[in-house]
């Protein structure tokens, strides 16, 4: 019964969250740029648009690929707000990656090819740091289940600074920002049109929009579980967490994807297997 | 929540001497901020509500500007930016310039200038959002009505009107072939009103506009059915079907209904055999196109086999 309570919180409450954060985050942009920018329910304003739109597709099995990113991103925030296995959370979240993938590559648009193919080199270059933070939190807490970690007695914070820094760095690409934005070429940068996103419109970018919330939140939750022994620091945190990735986004161009893989790959080796080697050492 | 509230922006520079484009991008200057009203200037014609055009249109840009409103969806506006995109401007006389976007596309709001300071770029642009939400809430109407609509007879009246959407239609299908000189997309007014003396014309009409018209003519016990088509902005709403059910029951002792497609138009093809027709034969009428016949039999078939 309170798993279901927790579920359907989460169904109603992370989409309203997710974009009232997004709201937030343009009119933080918007001030970063001595400009006012728009009411902070605008996100819900674009997303009721897009609905009401019609739904202009090349081939209708696209829309189809994107229903199931929606659904497994659901899935995978679930999964993790009920307590779930992170490893579970970790191969549902790549694998509603892969739907995004295969979408962009259904329309057929030269875009959205390139766009998809630089979707798939993000994914490879942010996977194994979150392999890493799952393997850390394992080491510390013996379990890989959410609920026992959340549940831990000591900060996890203390004892992995590296893997959260590493996390933190690839919140970026996940929330779509500089300078990490290359498959969506978000905001003003439109070297691809849209990238992946390019060919959708109407009802289709509206779920693309309500993953990206929903994903948010997870996400947010990720950084919440470092914190877990007090709430209301575990929240300051994530939101904080939130405005530095918007500063990041405001102060950095966009980077090349070798730069990319380099850079990200350096940080989960640096932050997140240097981690778990000291930790490994300590323990002798 | 209303549409207006969240209008995306394309813009496109057709043959503009560039400045009411910096006009255009000053609007998104802190300044003047757009965003405000939570414009944003995407780029890609599949997120816009609104096709901004600066300059006037010429030979080269044509296909291009219709190619960007085609993509776009509905509900969309067209606002003319500066003086060349309202009537050409200083370029009207020039060989290759054609005038103003209104000869190619519909446009909602004109905003004169030469160039059109940032303020009137910002007042055409609130003022289409009312356009906007005008055709988003008549397309409500629309969509509202059109599972009841019923096909009636057409009479000589409407065949101005038919012929405008029968070319609106085709246009598709021109595009598959890449040949813009289809029977159905050069016929003239005069062979329509041949056609009227010989056929019987049905037509769907939603809110006194003609959205769907198909045509037909029983000789020697076979029904030649010819010309279905419905508006491109009402698709996937059934009226194919109901087009082609109500030319059957208009010819109800017809022994056999015939009609003709194009190879390549898989659509169409899909279309008849989902309502019963079957391929009969396959005729080469150019190099490019070849055409398909598709038969089924009548009601009262089962009495002459």
């Amino acid at each position: 019964m309170k798993t279901f309570l927790i579920v359907l919180i989460y169904l109603v409450f992370a989409p309203l969250v997710g974009g009232l954060l997004y709201g937030l985050d343009r009119i933080i942009t918007a001030r970063m740029q001595s400009r006012v920018g728009p009411p902070v329910w605008q996100s819900f304003f674009d997303f009721s648009k897009l609905l009401q739109k019609e739904n202009l597709v090349v081939r209708r099995s696209q829309n189809l690929y994107i229903f199931f990113y929606l659904v497994f991103i659901i899935f995978t925030g679930t999964l993790f707000f009920t307590g779930g296995d992170i490893l579970l959370v970790i191969f549902a979240f790549t694998l509603a990656g892969i739907f995004f993938v295969l979408g962009g590559y259904k329309t057929s648009s030269p875009y959205a090819f390139v766009g998809a193919e630089r979707e798939l080199i993000q994914i490879m270059s942010y996977e194994p740091m979150i392999i890493f933070t799952a393997i850390g939190i394992y080491m510390i807490t013996r379990s890989f289940y959410i609920r026992d970690i959340v549940a831990y007695s000591k900060p996890l914070i203390y004892v992995l600074p590296g893997i959260f820094l590493g996390f933190v760095c690839i919140l970026p690409l996940k929330f779509r920002k500089s300078p990490f934005d290359l498959s969506t070429s978000h905001h003003g940068h439109q070297e691809i049109v849209k990238g992946i996103t390019t060919e959708f419109s109407g009802p289709a970018l509206a779920m693309l929009e309500l993953a990206h919330w929903y994903e948010t939140v997870f996400l947010l939750g990720f950084v919440y579980l470092f914190f877990s022994h007090h709430i209301l620091t575990a929240i300051a945190v994530a939101l904080l967490v939130y405005f530095f990735v918007i500063l990041v986004d405001n102060t950095f161009a966009r980077v090349k994807w070798q730069v990319l893989i380099k850079s990200l790959w350096l940080v989960a080796i640096i932050f997140g297997l240097g981690n778990i080697i000291v930790l490994s050492l300590l323990k002798k | 929540m209303p549409i207006k509230k969240s209008p995306w922006l394309l813009h496109y520079d057709a043959s503009s001497c560039n400045g009411c484009d910096i006009e255009v991008l000053a609007c998104l200057t802190p300044l003047y901020d757009v965003e405000r009203f939570g414009i944003i200037n995407t780029g890609n014609p599949k997120h816009a509500d609104i096709l901004l055009i600066t300059g006037s249109i010429n030979e080269q840009n044509r296909p291009v500007v219709r190619n960007l409103y085609h993509q776009m969806p509905d509900p969309k506006v067209v606002v003319a930016v500066g003086i060349c995109a309202t009537s050409g401007g200083i370029f009207a006389d020039c060989y290759n310039v054609i005038g103003g976007v209104d000869k190619l596309l519909p446009v909602d709001v004109y905003v004169f200038g030469c160039a059109a300071r940032p303020e009137s770029i910002i007042d055409g642009v609130v003022k289409a959002l009312d356009c906007l939400q005008e055709k988003q809430d008549k397309r409500r109407q629309v969509i509202a009505k059109i599972k009841d609509v019923q096909v009636e007879q057409a009479t000589i009246a409407d065949a101005q009107e038919i012929l405008e959407v029968q070319k609106l239609s085709y246009r598709s299908e021109a595009e598959i072939y890449n040949d813009y000189s289809l029977a159905p997309l050069i016929q003239t007014y005069q062979e329509l009103m041949d056609d009227f003396k010989k056929q019987i014309f049905l037509k769907i009409t939603v809110e006194g506009q003609i959205i769907g018209s198909v045509r037909g003519y029983e000789s020697e016990g076979t029904c030649y059915i010819s010309r279905l088509f419905t508006h491109p902005s009402f698709h996937n709403f059934g009226l194919g079907s109901k087009l082609i059910n109500a030319i059957e029951q208009t010819f109800p002792k017809s022994k056999k209904f015939e009609v003709f497609t194009w190879h390549q138009s898989k659509r169409n093809i899909y279309f008849y055999q989902t309502n019963g027709y079957k391929t009969t034969k396959t005729v080469k009428v150019s190099d490019q196109i070849s055409n398909v016949y598709l038969e089924k039999p009548g009601q009262d078939a089962a009495h002459y086999l």
